[in-house]
This record gives structure tokens, C-alpha cells and sequence, in this order.
């Protein structure tokens, strides 16, 4: 628990020991099925667990980790987890005896300073070995569960002062002994947790991994210990190849950025995320230095296995979408951390909504960076939102009850060249599915009363980013909400002379006296019939607004995308007719004019093709 | 004598299967895309002259003509459906458009939007709501929808779908639109969310509203035009149309609910597998189905294809209604062999049929699966291959592989031979993801394979699938049309209701029940099937408070209609034994203190109508045939010559060890080393590890 523990636990690990060389159609067979055994314990998890973050949301991930704790192949899951399971995974493998692992184990980890995210990221994990007792991969699964037994229910503690505060840690618990439940580990680790479908959720995770740890056995039996290793290693070194080759295309250069914060959560103003990201040759090296470092900043510290899991998911949408991501990934890039900042805190600072921020800057920074290497391929991979209105009760039972739902339904889809932001998230949270209304209306005291896009509330562009969307919902009875603002001063950015989006935006108790409008945090205790009203920011643009084809704003205006005014305000859009007869027109030879003078007034101009 | 035919119309071909008596007789003749009921009649025509009647007096004794169709699928394939319009709740205009989150590809951040049916300007909301307990929190607001209806007609709307939240608890606001709609917009289809599928949540419902409104009109008017060439060709009886949930129903019932005729065409597939598999004993099949572009892969349990109503995305546009669950890969005979990122891919990108393979000689220049076929010997490029109609080329073929195997560093041969390894491991993969999350082996299962490419590599999948038995129907090119002839008329519906199965109403569960038994009623009554008749299993949804899916399973299997005496007050503690005991199978646990909630009634009710007979079992062994020639061909061990028999030669009884090729019409049987194939009484094939 240390900045050395960290520096071990990124270290390049070595290949696993094998003399045997298999040929790239075997490894690649081999591959898909490990890939597909995530799948399935994935699959499993997700259909069995009983709360909505995992049953509808999806947020969970199964991947395979080598021997030597490599990502050993493509994992199935969200992205933002799917890069740091085998950081905690290390931790366990550098304490094999000291935990007896042994065949059949179950082990729990969630440790923010033992190479995990934030607490509420459960890994379960169960190794796997062959015949003659050596240990070959580690099957984990990550799902994000709906409390941690910390001060605050759900785990997110606005002014949390440590990890404490966040609820229990565990580096590396064993749940499963040789086959047998250890009920009285699973019982304590039930007693500290609030939610009342938790227990459900924790089995259905053991049992998700014991069926996949099964099947790879049989895999391993299968093929024999040798080839499975040999197609790891080949697996490995051919994505890092890939990417490679990518990276040698691109122009050398050092390509930088600056993401601003709001503000952390007791105020600060305007925390800093700046990313260089260097191109010579085959080799990217993404640095960090820069980045903010001030010891009295409050909740927006990212852990270090986050933060590398964060530059790896806008990497990756950077790539070629068919290389498989894997621990080759980390072994063609080089990211530097400076310890001590908000993407490497110090032991026991608080975790929790580091996820959200500074994580989502890394990446928003990243993508800035690189959009000017590959335009075509810079749309950010984050949830700008500082965190969605979580709204807590307690039934009659004293359970809590969290109508968190991730229920953004439109934010931060940014165009990227050629598309506009479509659908409800960014590519990289498409395995998501979101709770609906007449799901979560049926289990709270709730009533969800509007969740559009508002018009115009996407950035500008060539092509634009999609609408946010305006969440209103009503509380029913007395209940908590919770909520940190931030992306208002500092929305999200747009890419190549697109537009920003635009400012996120909260309101409490709206239409009453008492309305008022979220600057920074709030923890309140809403009455009965109290209404809140959350703006969301939006995809931003790409390329400069008065290069659409006039064609598609007319489109746009009539979707109300867009408004009559903003097409001629930010597009220079000149239309005849009107919105109510569906009969809009182009009027190209003002339109023409007015960009005309539009674009003399415009700093730079340049196509983007 | 009286007839049944089964009529399945597919890209390029519409099959028929006419049962007569015990006797099946199949027939195919090219689809006619512009008014594929030309293709219909002219296929009757034939079988009416194959039985020396005219057509008149062919259909005059026809019972029952049943139809699988593929004009949904076509509709939304290539979006020319009805000019479609939404009419929701207040506050909800853009759900369909967010899609609950859901992405295809989380990796590709150039994925394209899919094209939306209802863009935003034809999605418009009215200020009305309802609570989930069906109480009305804001009365419907009929100037708005009146409101609406004009600005629809305006954009030249052609159907509607209307769905408000809770309209599945209370159906009040939807009913009162639609007849607002009618008044307004005379002729305009429209279709009732509620009607359309009857539960939450929103999303869901509503996409299957839409995607039913769209393709609504050319459903229906499609079935229509076909109603009537029959009537006027002689025709008494209903015409029958098989659904995605495998069972068939009449024109009436399917102009209610036109979105349940998509995928009927692998459903009737699946269903004569079930059929199949139960006749030679086999109750739990994998069935395969591999054709020119797409694998199909499905199960049959205990002898069933049960139809699933979920999480479904079809054509990029989630369905909610009941489907015979069939997954697809892309990996057919015209997938194409590349090289990406140094790696060997194969599919999902297909050659089609036009320009196909290369050994179509129609102009494909990309090595393909059947191209690699050609080159390992398994597929024949003599004059008369696939029933005669026309003949595969070797031209091309051998210099694609070797560019292929050139970038690989190997020979044109090896070359071919990884694309047979690549595709093979992909169509194992997608078996294991069918079976992901349902606890199934596939070892435990015997596989069923069909389609014209299914039975090349049927046996070899099997064995990396560790499954030891393989089924090749004789007819297995033509099965989905005898998959409608199997399938029964059926109905299958459900209501919501949400409470805690501890704490059940009994009335409203009566009413609920009653209210479907009594729709049931009228449609089987209109299709000449008294109550009687009529086998109904009262079934339930139910899940743990939180979970997303619900489990269906039956409560009171096999009842007569309107038997509702197993209602009593041990009806819920009944109901959680049965609930504990599907969930342990699909999940390997329960959870013993809490208490289930039921989140819907269905009932699922046919008739149990004449189908094929497919006879089981193996004459006294008549001695091994003899093959009519050699050939080289590597059947993943190496080339070596190989024999060759062909379908027509072989007799019940014949055994043909591997290595061997059996070359049947429209199709070819790969014999793998290790595997042995046995004719059995019917024809059929049936493989079965030998070493």
C-alpha cells in the first residue's frame, strides 16, 4: 500500500513460460474460446444478480488473467473495468501462499490501494490450474454493487476524508475454500452492506465464476497447459504489434492537453488534468505530469489502476475497434502517473467519485490530445455528468433502497468525423442498459416526469454532438438525494472546431418557493412531491458548425435538434418556410451570405476532412 | 384424400412440403420477389399437376395451407415499411431513440446509428399519465392528441403507434387515441401498445409497438392478397400463418399483431426439428442451420422449441413478443476469407449470392467458405452438383488461396484449411454463447443439421462440441417449409400484473385468465377449432424484486380452455416451488428467503393438428454400400483420397464409415474420420462417433 506497491503492480510481467510454439490459427481458436467463457460468466452474472446496476445497467465485466497477471485476452464487459481487474488480481498472485490459493478457490477484492478502482467495483476471482498443479489463469468478474458500508449509503460520501469514511476494503478475501463456501466470510461481508438485495448479488457473482473457472479447466485439460499458454503470449504480442503499427502511422510529435474540473466537492475551483501524449515511431507514451496534486483537494482523487484504465479506454477507441484488448495493450504504451497527483493519489484517500472525476478528464484530455493525430476516431469515452441524482429511501423493512438507475438517458454522445452522437451514451457504455420508468416506478416512491433531449442542448458542429436530455422526476415520499455538479463551468469539449457542449445543470424542489440550483454538492432531505430537474450536458461537435451541410440542419431543425434560431445563430443557416407546416427550405443564397460573414469573423476555419 | 401444404418463402426459393396422408411430398421453385404470391400459386399449380388434379379441385381438398413468411423481415432488411408515426406520454419522446443505452459494438466509436422508423418529428407526446397501479394521475388530454393527428397527417403518416406508459395495467388512455385516430385519420393503421405487448417497460414496449406499425400494412396486405389468389383458386379453408413463436395462426389474428410473422421462417425450422428430434427419440437437439450468408443455431428441450419474450434485438430494433429463440453468426458458404490485422478472418462479411463465392463463377473474386470447400475436396465442381441446377467452377478459386496463403506464409491448400479451422471455431463459439447462461452442455445434446451448408460441417463441429449423435434429415434443404406443416395453431399471450407471489389476487388473476381464454376462443373457433380442442397451459411470469428478466413457466400445464379450478389458495405457494425449481435449473441457485414476485399471467394455448409422420429406428443392416467414385479431399487430417456416395444410391440400412462424402441434392454430407453414418427406416441420416 504504497507508490512502490503501485510501480509493482504496473511493472511489464513476462510472457509464460513455454517451449512450445503453436501457429496463429490455434492461438486465435484458442482465444475466441476463452473469450467466450467470459461471455458466458458474464452472461450468467448478469441474468442472475437481483440489483439493477448489474441485472439492467450491466455494469460488470469478465475477464482471464495469466499466471504471471497479464490481461490475457478479450474480456467481455464495460471497458472502464475491463482494464483493472488484473491489477488487483497482482496483488493476490504476489500473495499466493500468504492467501493458500489453491484450485477452486473464491477470492473478493475491492481494494482502491491494492490495485482496484473505487470500492463499490467488486472483483471476484478464482484461479485456475492444470493437472500438474500449476497455476495457468485467473478467471475474474467485476460487477459495481450498490453499497460498501461506508458512512454515506450507496458509498459515495461527498466530504469523505479517507477511504474509511467509503465503507470496508478488501486487498484479498477468500470466499470459497477449495470448493466450500466460507459462510462465516460471506456472512460479515453481507452484514456490512445496505442494500437489501446485495447477498443475491454476491452469489450470483461466486457462482458466475465457479461455472466459468470450470469450463476453463476443461479447456486447459483440453489442449494441455502448453498451448494455452503459448496462445496467451501469442495473443498478446500480436495486439501489441497492432498497435504498434497503428502508433507508427500517426505523425511524431508530442500532442498535449488541459481538462478542467468545476471544482472537487467542498469547492476548489477549476482541478486540473493535462495529458501529453507523445508519438515516436511505434512507441506512445501518455504522461500524466501536470496534473493536479494539490494534498487538500477533497473527492475527486482516481485511483492509479483507474487512471491507466481510463488513458487504455480512449486508446482503444482510438485504435482499429478489432484488435483485441488485452495486456498487449499496456505493453505497446507507455503511461506515466506522477505519484502523489489525483490519478495517483496517496494510500487511504477517498475513491469513490474519483471514478467519476478526475477519471473521465483523463479521458476527455486523452481524446483532445489525439484528435489531432486521429480525427476520425476522436469522440471521448466518458460520462461528463458529475454524478446522477442518487435518490435514496428505506422500505418498511429499514432496507435501503437506491433509485440511482444510472438513469441518464442523453448525455455526452459527441460526434466524431462523419457521425453525428447518436443514442444515449458513448460507444464505450453501449453494453449498458438502462432502467426504465416503469421499472423503477413500480419498486420507489417515484415518478419520472420528463426525460427529452432539449433542443439544442448538443454542441455545434460539422457534425453535431447528441442532444442532453432533461431528467425530471418527482419524489413521492421523503427521501435523500444526493448530487455534485461540475462539467457547468467546464463542459465537455469539442473536438477539431466543434462546439462544447453545454453546461450541465441541477435544480431542486423546482417550482416551489424553495427552488434552487445545485452550485456544487448537495446532500437533502427532499419532502413529499419534491421535484428535481437535472440538465444533461450533451455531446459536443466536431469540426466547425459552418461546415453541415445546410441540408442536415434543416433536418436537425426539423427533429427540433436544433432550433430555427441556433441554425442561423451557430450553423449560418438560412431557412424559408416553417417548422409547424413541415415545409423548411434551404435558402442556400443566404445561407451562403451569412456564413460568408460569419466565417470572417471566426478565428480558425479550416475543413476538417 | 385430403392435403395439408406447408409453404415457406425464402430469398431464392419457395418451398413447399405437401403432406398427404403419411406421405410427404417437397417441391421448390424460384420466389418471385414483386408479388411472391405469383411464386405461391405457381408451386401449387405444380403439386396440383404432380397429382394429376387441377388447381381448383386441388385446393377444394386442401384442410390447410400453412405460410411461413419473410415480408417483415424484408420490410425492415430493407426499410421500406409504412411511413410510421408515435404518439407517447408527455416527457417520454425519446426513449426509442436512446434504446435503453444499448450499443452493438462498445468498442467502435464509428458504429452507425440504425435508421430510425419513427424520427423525432414523428414522435410526438400528449399530456396524459398513468400510475403503475393503473391509477390515472393525468387525464388524457384529447385536443392534444387530436393535435397531434393533424400535424402526423401533415408529414403523410401511414400507420401509428401509440404507447403510454402503464398501458399494459391500464389501457383506458391507448383505446380512447385510437379512437381519436380513426376519427382523424380515417384508414390510418393503428397499433396499441398494450395490444401489441402487453407489459413493461417502456422501451421494450414501445420498439415492438413501432416495429409492428411499420411493417403493419405491407403484412397485412401481403396476407390479403394471398387470402384472395387462394380464394379464387379454390381455396375454402383459412389460411394459416406461421409466427416467430412457432406456432400458426390465422390472418385475422396476425392483421391484430402483424410484428409476431417475423423470423417465422427459422422458427418453422426450428420447430420441425423439435419434431424431428422427437419422432427418432432424441427430445434435446442442438439445431444448426447453415445456409449461403448466416449459421443459425437454436435449442429444442424435452422435445420443445419454447418461444421467448425478452431482451430480442432483430435487424438492429428490439422485439418484445414471444420467439422461438434462434442466435445468428455471421458464417455461411459465402463468407469471405481475409486477412485483417494480420489475423485470418472469416465472415461476417458475405459474398451474398450475388456475385457468390468465387466457384459460382458469377464474378466473385473473394475467397469464401464454399470456395474452401471447393479447394479441400468436400464440395464437388463436377457438372450435376446440388440437384443439377448448376455447377460449381474451380476457376479463380486456387489462385485466391494462394494471394491468401502468401500473406499468411503457407500454401493455397493450408490456406483453405485454416479458413475451414477459423469458421469452424467461430460457429463453436457461437453454440457455447447460445447455451451461455442457461446451464446447458452441449455434450448433452444431439445436434440436428440443415440448411444447404449445415451437413458439410455438422459432424466436425459436433466433435468439438464434445457431442457424440448428429441428425441429417433427408429434406433438410427444404425444412422450414415442413417446419410449418409440424407447427400447431397456437396462441400465446399474457397480461401484467405485478404482486408478491405470497400475496396473490386470485380474482384478478381469474379475470385476467378468462379474459385470454376467451380471445383464444374466438380465434381458434374462427379457424373451425371448437374449445374442445383446444390444450391450454396456464403459465406465470415471475422474478425475485429486482431482477430485469422474468422466468416463465407453467402452472397448470395441459388444462382444458377455461379450466381455471387450479386457482385456489395454494396457488401461490405453489407458484414459488415452481418458480425456485426453473430458477435453480437456469441459474444453479435460489434464494431461499425471499419472496418471488409474479410480474405476469399467459397462456399459452394450441391445437394439436396432424403433422408429418418421421419413422424411427434401422432396418437389419443390408451390408455396406459401395462408393460410386474417389475423390481428394481433406476432411481435417491431411488430403487423401476419399470416397464418395451419393443420397440417391444409398438405402435404409447402408453404413458409410468415414472418411466419406455423401452427396445429396442441394446439399453434402460430410462423413468425418472417426464418424460413421447409418440410413435409417425414413431415409434420414444419422451420424455417430466411432472413435
Amino acid at each position: 500500500m504504497s507508490f512502490e506497491l503501485n510501480r509493482k503492480l504496473a511493472a511489464r510481467r513476462d510472457p509464460l513460460p513455454t517451449s512450445i510454439n503453436i501457429d496463429p490459427v490455434t492461438a486465435d481458436i484458442v482465444r475466441g474460446a476463452f473469450e467466450t467463457v467470459c461471455f458466458e460468466a458474464a452472461t450468467h452474472l448478469g441474468r442472475a444478480a437481483s440489483s439493477p446496476i448489474i441485472n439492467q445497467s450491466n455494469e460488470r465485466n469478465a475477464a482471464i488473467v495469466d499466471a504471471n497477471g497479464r490481461l490475457a485476452m478479450g474480456a467481455i464487459g464495460t471497458p472502464h473495468l475491463t482494464f483493472v481487474n488484473q491489477m488487483m488480481v497482482r496483488w493476490g498472485l504476489m500473495n499466493v501462499e500468504v492467501y493458500d490459493w489453491g484450485p477452486r478457490d473464491v477470492f473478493l477484492s475491492n481494494d482502491p490501494d491494492h490495485g482496484g478502482g473505487h470500492l463499490p467495483d467488486y472483483c471476484v476471482y478464482s484461479p485456475v490450474y492444470d493437472d500438474k498443479g500449476e497455476l495457468i489463469v485467473v478467471l475474474t468478474l467485476q460487477a459495481h454493487q450498490g453499497d460498501t458500508g461506508g458512512k454515506d449509503p450507496g458509498g459515495f460520501t461527498l466530504e469523505a476524508a479517507d477511504i474509511f469514511t467509503e465503507g470496508v476494503s478488501f486487498p484479498c478475501v477468500k470466499l470459497v475454500h477449495r470448493g466450500e463456501k466460507r459462510s462465516d466470510v460471506i456472512h460479515m461481508i453481507e452484514r456490512n452492506n445496505r442494500f437489501a438485495t446485495f447477498a443475491g448479488d454476491l452469489a450470483a457473482m461466486i457462482g458466475a465464476v465457479q461455472r466459468g473457472a470450470k469450463m476453463l479447466d476443461g479447456m486447459i485439460g483440453k489442449w494441455g497447459a502448453d498451448v494455452v499458454k503459448a496462445a496467451i503470449n501469442q495473443s498478446i504480442d500480436h495486439t501489441e504489434r497492432l498497435v504498434r503499427e497503428e502508433v507508427a502511422r500517426w505523425p511524431d510529435g508530442i500532442y498535449e492537453a488541459t481538462v478542467l474540473i468545476d471544482h472537487d466537492t467542498v469547492g476548489t475551483k477549476d482541478v486540473k488534468v493535462h495529458v501529453a501524449c507523445t508519438v515516436k515511431a511505434d512507441q506512445l507514451t501518455v504522461d500524466l505530469t501536470g496534473t493536479d496534486d494539490r494534498p487538500n483537494l477533497v473527492g475527486v482523487w482516481n485511483t492509479f489502476a483507474n487512471s491507466r484504465s481510463y488513458v487504455m479506454t480512449q486508446l482503444c477507441a482510438a485504435v482499429d475497434p478489432t484488435i483485441v484488448k488485452n495486456e498487449g495493450m499496456f505493453n505497446a504504451v507507455e503511461i506515466i502517473i506522477p505519484e502523489g497527483c489525483i490519478a495517483q493519489p496517496p494510500p487511504n484517500k477517498p475513491a469513490a467519485l474519483g471514478s467519476f472525476h478526475p477519471a473521465c478528464e483523463i479521458t476527455e484530455a486523452v481524446c483532445l490530445a489525439l484528435s489531432q493525430v486521429v480525427p476520425e476516431r476522436s469522440a471521448p469515452q466518458l460520462y461528463k455528468i458529475g454524478m446522477p441524482n442518487a435518490v435514496i429511501g428505506f422500505d418498511e423493512n429499514g432496507q435501503m433502497w437506491m433509485d440511482q438507475g444510472v438513469d441518464c438517458r442523453s448525455m455526452d454522445v459527441s460526434a466524431v468525423q462523419g457521425i453525428d452522437g447518436w443514442g444515449s451514451c458513448p460507444v464505450s457504455l453501449g453494453n449498458l442498459i438502462l432502467s426504465e420508468a416503469e421499472d423503477a416506478e413500480c419498486r420507489f416512491p417515484i415518478l419520472n416526469i420528463s426525460r427529452e433531449m432539449t433542443t439544442d442542448a448538443g454542441g455545434a458542429g460539422q457534425w453535431r454532438g447528441a442532444p442532453g436530455s432533461l431528467n425530471v422526476k418527482q419524489v413521492l415520499a421523503p427521501t435523500m438525494a444526493m448530487a455534485w455538479m461540475v462539467s457547468a463551468d467546464h463542459p465537455l469539449r469539442g473536438m477539431c472546431g466543434g462546439d462544447d457542449a453545454i453546461p450541465y445543470s441541477n435544480r431542486f424542489e423546482v417550482g416551489t418557493s424553495g427552488e434552487y440550483k445545485i452550485e456544487r454538492t448537495a446532500q437533502a432531505q427532499l419532502p413529499a412531491d419534491a421535484v428535481i430537474a437535472y440538465q444533461h450536458g450533451g455531446g459536443a461537435g466536431f469540426g466547425s458548425p459552418l461546415l453541415r451541410d445546410p441540408e442536415a440542419v434543416r433536418e436537425d431543425v426539423l427533429d427540433e435538434y436544433v432550433s430555427l434560431k441556433a441554425a442561423r445563430k451557430k450553423y449560418g443557416v438560412v431557412l424559408t418556410g416553417s417548422l409547424e407546416d413541415y415545409d423548411l427550405a434551404v435558402d442556400h443564397a443566404a445561407t451562403e451570405a451569412l456564413r460568408k460573414e460569419m466565417g470572417g469573423k471566426l478565428p480558425a476555419l479550416e475543413a476538417v476532412e | 384424400m385430403n392435403y395439408r401444404v406447408g409453404i415457406d418463402i425464402g430469398g431464392t426459393f419457395t418451398d413447399f412440403a405437401l403432406l398427404k396422408g403419411a406421405d410427404v411430398i417437397v417441391h421448390k421453385n424460384l420466389s418471385t420477389p414483386q408479388d411472391r404470391s405469383l411464386g405461391v400459386m405457381e408451386g401449387l399449380g405444380s403439386l396440383a399437376q404432380k397429382e394429376g388434379l387441377s388447381l381448383t379441385d386441388f385446393l377444394g381438398r386442401c384442410d390447410a395451407i400453412v405460410h411461413g413468411t419473410t415480408v417483415a423481415d424484408n420490410t425492415l432488411i430493407e426499410m421500406n415499411g409504412a411511413v410510421t408515426g408515435l404518439i407517447t406520454t408527455e416527457g417520454f419522446r425519446d426513449e426509442i431513440e436512446y434504446r435503453r443505452g444499448f450499443k452493438e459494438d462498445i468498442w467502435d466509436v464509428r458504429l452507425e446509428p440504425p435508421r430510425q422508423i419513427t424520427p423525432r418529428r414523428r414522435r410526438l407526446t400528449v399530456p396524459e399519465r398513468v400510475l403503475h397501479d393503473g391509477s390515472v394521475h393525468k387525464p388524457l388530454d384529447e385536443a392534444a392528441v387530436r393535435e397531434a393527428c393533424r400535424k402526423l397527417k401533415k408529414q403523410g403518416v401511414e400507420s401509428i403507434a401509440v404507447s403510454f406508459l402503464f398501458s399494459f395495467v391500464n389501457a383506458a388512455h391507448e383505446r380512447r387515441a385510437r379512437e381519436i385516430i380513426e376519427e382523424e385519420l380515417p384508414g390510418v393503421q393503428v397499433s396499441l401498445s398494450h395490444e401489441v405487448l402487453p407489459r413493461g417497460p417502456e422501451y421494450d414496449r414501445t420498439s415492438t409497438a413501432v416495429v409492428n406499425a411499420y411493417v403493419a400494412p405491407r403484412v397485412t396486405s401481403y396476407l390479403e392478397s394471398l387470402v384472395t389468389r387462394l380464394g379464387e383458386g379454390g381455396y375454402r379453408n383459412q389460411l394459416m400463418v406461421m409466427q416467430a413463436s412457432g406456432g400458426v395462426m390465422t390472418v385475422d389474428y396476425i392483421r391484430g399483431s402483424p410484428i409476431r410473422v417475423l423470423a417465422s421462417g427459422p422458427a418453422g425450422g426450428v420447430v420441425g426439428s423439435a419434431h424431428v428430434g422427437n419422432a427418432k427419440g432424441h427430445p434435446n437437439l442442438l439445431c444448426v442451420d447453415m445456409g449461403g450468408t448466416s449459421y443459425d443455431m437454436s435449442l429444442v428441450l424435452d422435445g420443445a422449441a419454447p418461444a421467448e419474450a425478452g431482451w430480442t434485438m432483430h435487424h438492429r430494433y428490439l422485439i418484445g413478443v414471444p420467439m422461438v429463440k434462434v442466435e445468428t453468426l455471421g458464417a455461411g458458404g459465402g463468407s469471405i476469407c481475409q486477412i485483417n490485422g494480420g489475423a485470418l478472418q472469416v465472415g461476417p462479411r458475405s459474398a451474398g449470392s450475388e456475385p457468390g463465392p468465387i466457384a459460382y463463377g458469377r464474378g466473385g473474386i473473394e475467397p469464401t467458405v464454399t470456395d474452401a470447400l471447393v479447394m479441400l475436396g468436400i464440395l464437388s465442381t463436377e457438372e450435376g452438383f446440388a440437384g443439377g441446377s448448376f455447377t460449381l467452377k474451380r476457376d479463380g478459386v486456387e489462385a485466391a488461396f494462394a494471394k491468401l496463403g502468401e500473406a499468411m506464409g503457407t500454401s493455397a491448400e493450408q490456406a483453405a484449411f485454416d479458413c475451414w479451422r477459423v469458421v469452424n471455431a467461430r460457429m463453436s463459439q457461437g453454440v457455447r454463447r447460445t447455451t451461455a447462461g442457461k446451464g446447458i452442455d452441449p455434450k448433452d445434446l444431439v445436434m440436428l443439421a440443415y440448411g444447404g451448408n449445415g451437413p458439410a460441417f455438422a459432424a466436425t463441429q459436433a466433435e468439438e462440441l464434445g457431442i457424440e449423435k448428429v441428425l441429417v434429415p433427408k429434406a433438410s434443404p427444404t425444412f422450414s417449409a415442413l417446419g410449418t406443416l409440424v407447427a400447431n395453431p397456437s396462441i400465446d399471450e399474457e397480461r401484467s400484473c405485478i404482486a408478491k407471489a405470497d400475496a396473490l389476487d386470485l380474482d384478478q388473476l381469474r379475470s385476467l385468465w378468462t379474459e385470454l381464454g376467451a380471445r383464444a376462443r374466438k380465434f381458434f373457433a374462427d379457424s373451425s377449432f371448437n374449445s374442445d380442442q383446444v390444450v391450454a397451459n396456464y403459465q406465470l411470469n415471475m422474478r425475485y424484486a429486482g431482477q430485469n428478466f422474468s422466468l416463465t413457466f407453467d402452472v397448470a400445464p395441459d388444462r382444458r380452455l377455461h379450466d381455471l379450478s387450479f386457482i385456489d389458495d395454494d396457488l401461490g405457494a405453489r407458484a414459488i416451488a415452481l418458480f425456485n425449481q426453473r430458477h435453480m435449473a437456469e441459474y444453479s441457485h435460489i434464494r431461499e428467503h425471499e419472496v418471488p414476485e409474479v410480474t405476469g399471467v399467459r397462456l399459452a394455448t394450441h391445437v394439436n393438428t396432424p403433422s408429418p409422420v418421421f419413422a424411427k429406428g434401422f432396418p437389419v443392416s443390408t451390408g455396406n454400400p459401395v462408393p460410386t467414385k474417389s475423390r481428394r479431399a481433406n476432411l481435417g487430417s491431411g488430403y487423401a483420397d476419399t470416397p464418395i456416395f451419393l443420397g440417391c444410391d444409398l438405402q435404409p440400412g447402408h453404413i458409410v464409415n468415414g472418411p466419406a462424402i455423401i452427396e445429396e441434392s442441394f446439399t453434402t454430407i460430410v462423413v468425418y474420420p472417426g464418424w460413421k453414418t447409418i440410413v435409417d427406416i425414413a431415409g434420414d441420416y444419422e451420424m455417430t462417433r466411432t472413435g
